[in-house]
Formats: structure tokens, C-alpha cells, sequence
């Protein structure tokens, strides 16, 4: 079994899971571990924080099995999803905000954040700095600002001083065209796990 | 908060990255419910945010340790948790004699007991049928059984809802040659009811039951229709839970 799952495709992976098989779970994590720490860390900006975050996201993959539709995206995007709507949760609560906006503080100090840095894998890396390189500025900052600073539209709107309507239109239109330029390439998704 | 399909729109963006107010969230996912569209829309835009997400470095250590501490200390609810994450041995049911007088009577059984013979739901495409068996794997009310060879080698799970739909999904079962096919029976009362080919190479295949079946069994049979009684003696079998 063991041999198996470390072929198995990630919907198996999640069969074998609504079978309660923890193998299953664990080799679910040692593929998606990584990226869903590094985003929750990344937006929560406290390991510790993170941390609890994988560990929720593990759990409720483990209890509520058929919340994962494989027909909407792959499971790396469904459990980075969960990561980065429970990381929001805990960042809008005010401790871990002012948590964060001093680690932030402190790596603007160190070196220039850029959303270049945030790609991984390096053949895809490649793609998907070319698809943020061709975002008009404003776009590529509300989508940071939002996805990775974990902000409202409303927030960004207030960090950028543009309009709300403005920003949140950008969000949507730099999604599209990211999405356009890197299937223009052939990088889909699937390509993400 | 009642927004019309435009304003639902432009927030979809922001939505898909949990950058909207409650309220707003409230009211694009209620939109989400009716509109297949925007739901399609999200999660283009939450899969184009899986590819910026950083990865890269392992999770930290001991993390695992703590996820696997929780899932043995707070097991789910028992009727889940039973027939899938202890799999008790089984009383072997005597299969062979049981096949034998099944093979003779079940061609008149097809005909006269009306047993929905199931077949692929071929409309279904593999995906939706993934997330149909896995809802139906953890459905306290299914039926479920699990099927295996003598040998222990081989293994199958079975899931039976309360209407009759059912689920077979592999986990250890080899691909058979292109002239034959693997096939369901239902063993009731001694009797064998073909349940359904499930072709040569089967993953998730759902099938029609008339009712819940007590006993299960697959055999591979000549392909690619199957046959109307079993002509081989079963791989693996398995008595549905009650």
C-alpha cells in the first residue's frame, strides 16, 4: 500500500483518506505540507501561527474528505485555498495583525519584497514570473496587497489610495490575465502539484 | 446584503483571495449556490493563486507527529470510523459451494427477480464520480463493504446508499487482460446478481442495486459484456455492513 500510495494520484489520495487510511493523509502531507506552510507563514507571518494553520487544514482534509471536489482544481489548490482563508481568519484577528506587521516591517527592512520571490517550482517559476511581469503595476500590487498581505479590497484600496471599485476590479482583470497568459504557455494547474 | 449578478462579478476576484468583508462573502456565496458560472470563475482564480503560493521548504518538524496524535485521539464518529480505519477480520463466507449453486440458479434470477443490472454510468465523467464515491464513503448511512481475496492481497471497497446507489472503488486490484472483465455480483440468499461489469482496468465504477445486497463478490469474466452467471469463482468478497 505503502508503495502504491506515493504513485497514487491525488484524488486517490483523498479516497483512501475518506477510507480513513492515515497513510493515505500522511502522503497527502509530505506532497502539500511545504506549500501550504510556507503561504500560511507567509501571510500570517508567524511560524508558530502557521503551523497551527497546516495542522487544521490536515484535520479537516482527515474529517470532511468530500469537501474537496477534484472537478474544481487540484488538491494543492484546494488545500492552499483553506490554508489562506484560515490564515485571513487569524490574521484579522488584531493580535496576530500587529504580529505580522512587525515581521513585515522588519523583512522590508532587510530586502525589497517583490511577488517575483513567492513562485517555487523552477520550471514553472519561470512561467509564472513571466505572467506577473506582464500585469500593469497597479494590478500586480492589489493582487500582493490582497493575496499575500492578506487585505480586504477595501484595506488595499485605503494602501493604494484608488478608488474600492477600482481595486477590486484590478484584483479580477490581473487574475484573468495571469491565468490567460500562462494557459497561452500551456501551464495549468495540474501543473502545481 | 442583495447584489446583482454584475456587482457579484467584480468581487469575484477579491472573493477567490478572502478579500472581501463578510457580508459580501455572505452574499457571493449564496450566488455561488445558483450560478455554475462564477463558481467556475472562483476557482479559476483560485487556481491561478495555488501557482503564486510559495513552496519549496519542507513543513516543520513535528507537525505530522501532532496531526496523527489528533487522529488517534479524537477518532471520528464510530459508524465512519468502524468498517474503514480498523477493518476487523471477517468470518470467511464459504464461497465456493455458495458460488456453485448460485451459477446454476442466477440466469433465471437476472430474468425473474428484476434486479437493476448496473452498468458504468457513462454520463458521469471520472471526476464527479470521484467526489459522488467519496461523499458516499462518508455517508453514515451507506452500506459499505470491503472486498478481498483470499489471500489478503487483493482489495475492494464497496459503498451501498440506502437507494440503492453504490460505489465500487479499487484499492488493490490488478488490470485483466483486454478480452475479459471484471464483474459485481450481489450473493444474496445463495444467489448471484449481476451487480455490473466493471471493465478490465476499474477505479471508481458506480452501479444500481435494487436493494442493499447482505454478501458481494467480483469475478473476472469474459469481456467486454460479462456474462449472465458467474462462470468464475469470485477474487474478492465481502458482507456489506447492516
Amino acid at each position: 500500500m505503502d508503495s502504491l500510495l506515493t504513485e497514487a494520484s491525488d484524488t486517490a489520495l483523498v479516497l483512501a483518506v475518506a477510507r480513513y487510511r492515515q497513510e493515505a493523509l500522511a502522503e497527502t502531507y509530505r506532497r502539500h505540507a511545504g506549500s501550504v506552510f510556507a503561504l500560511a507563514k507567509r501571510v500570517i507571518g508567524d511560524p508558530v501561527l502557521a503551523e497551527e494553520v497546516v495542522q487544521e487544514v490536515f484535520l479537516r482534509l482527515w474529517n470532511d474528505p468530500d469537501k474537496f471536489d477534484p472537478s474544481r482544481g487540484s488538491l494543492r489548490s484546494y488545500l492552499l485555498a483553506q490554508t489562506h482563508g484560515r490564515a485571513v481568519d487569524l490574521l484579522r484577528s488584531e493580535g496576530s495583525r500587529r504580529r505580522r506587521e512587525e515581521t513585515e516591517a522588519r523583512q522590508a527592512a532587510e530586502s525589497g519584497y517583490d511577488i517575483e520571490h513567492e513562485v517555487w517550482d523552477l520550471d514553472l517559476a519561470e512561467h509564472v514570473k513571466k505572467a506577473v511581469a506582464v500585469l500593469p503595476e497597479d494590478e500586480r500590487r492589489a493582487i500582493q496587497l490582497a493575496y499575500f498581505g492578506g487585505h480586504t479590497y477595501r484595506e488595499v484600496a485605503t494602501l493604494l489610495d484608488q478608488p474600492e471599485g477600482t481595486v477590486k476590479s484590478r484584483i479580477r482583470a490581473g487574475l484573468k490575465r495571469m491565468r490567460a497568459s500562462l494557459g497561452a504557455v500551456g501551464v495549468t494547474e495540474s501543473m502545481g502539484t | 446584503m442583495t447584489l446583482s449578478h454584475t456587482e457579484i462579478e467584480e468581487l469575484l476576484g477579491a472573493y477567490a483571495l478572502d478579500a472581501v468583508d463578510a457580508d459580501e462573502a455572505d452574499a457571493v456565496e449564496q450566488h455561488l449556490r445558483e450560478c455554475p458560472r462564477c463558481r467556475d470563475e472562483v476557482a479559476a482564480h483560485r487556481q491561478t493563486a495555488a501557482l503564486l503560493a510559495h513552496t519549496g521548504a519542507d513543513a516543520p518538524a513535528g507537525v505530522w507527529d501532532r496531526i496523527a496524535g489528533n487522529l488517534e485521539e479524537t477518532p471520528p464518529a464510530a459508524e465512519r470510523a468502524i468498517p474503514w480505519a480498523t477493518p476487523r477480520r471477517r468470518r470467511r463466507v464459504p464461497v465456493i459451494p455458495l458460488m456453485a449453486s448460485a451459477m446454476a440458479a442466477a440466469a433465471v434470477v437476472v430474468a425473474l427477480l428484476g434486479f437493476t443490472v448496473a452498468r458504468q454510468n457513462r454520463r458521469l465523467d471520472r471526476l464527479s464520480l470521484t467526489q459522488s464515491a467519496t461523499a458516499a464513503l462518508v455517508n453514515p448511512a451507506a452500506h459499505k463493504a470491503r472486498l478481498v481475496s483470499a489471500d489478503g492481497a487483493m482489495a475492494v471497497d464497496a459503498v451501498v446508499l440506502p437507494d440503492g446507489r453504490g460505489y465500487i472503488v479499487r484499492d488493490s486490484l490488478p488490470a485483466l487482460s483486454a478480452d475479459r472483465t471484471y464483474q459485481l455480483w450481489s450473493l444474496d440468499g445463495g444467489k448471484a446478481v449481476s451487480l455490473g461489469v466493471l471493465g478490465r482496468n476499474p477505479d471508481v465504477v458506480t452501479f444500481r442495486a435494487g436493494r442493499v445486497p447482505t454478501e458481494m463478490a467480483i469475478t473476472a469474466e469474459k469481456g467486454p459484456h460479462g456474462v449472465k452467471s458467474p462462470q468464475h469463482s469470485p477474487i474478492v468478497t465481502g458482507a456489506v455492513s447492516a
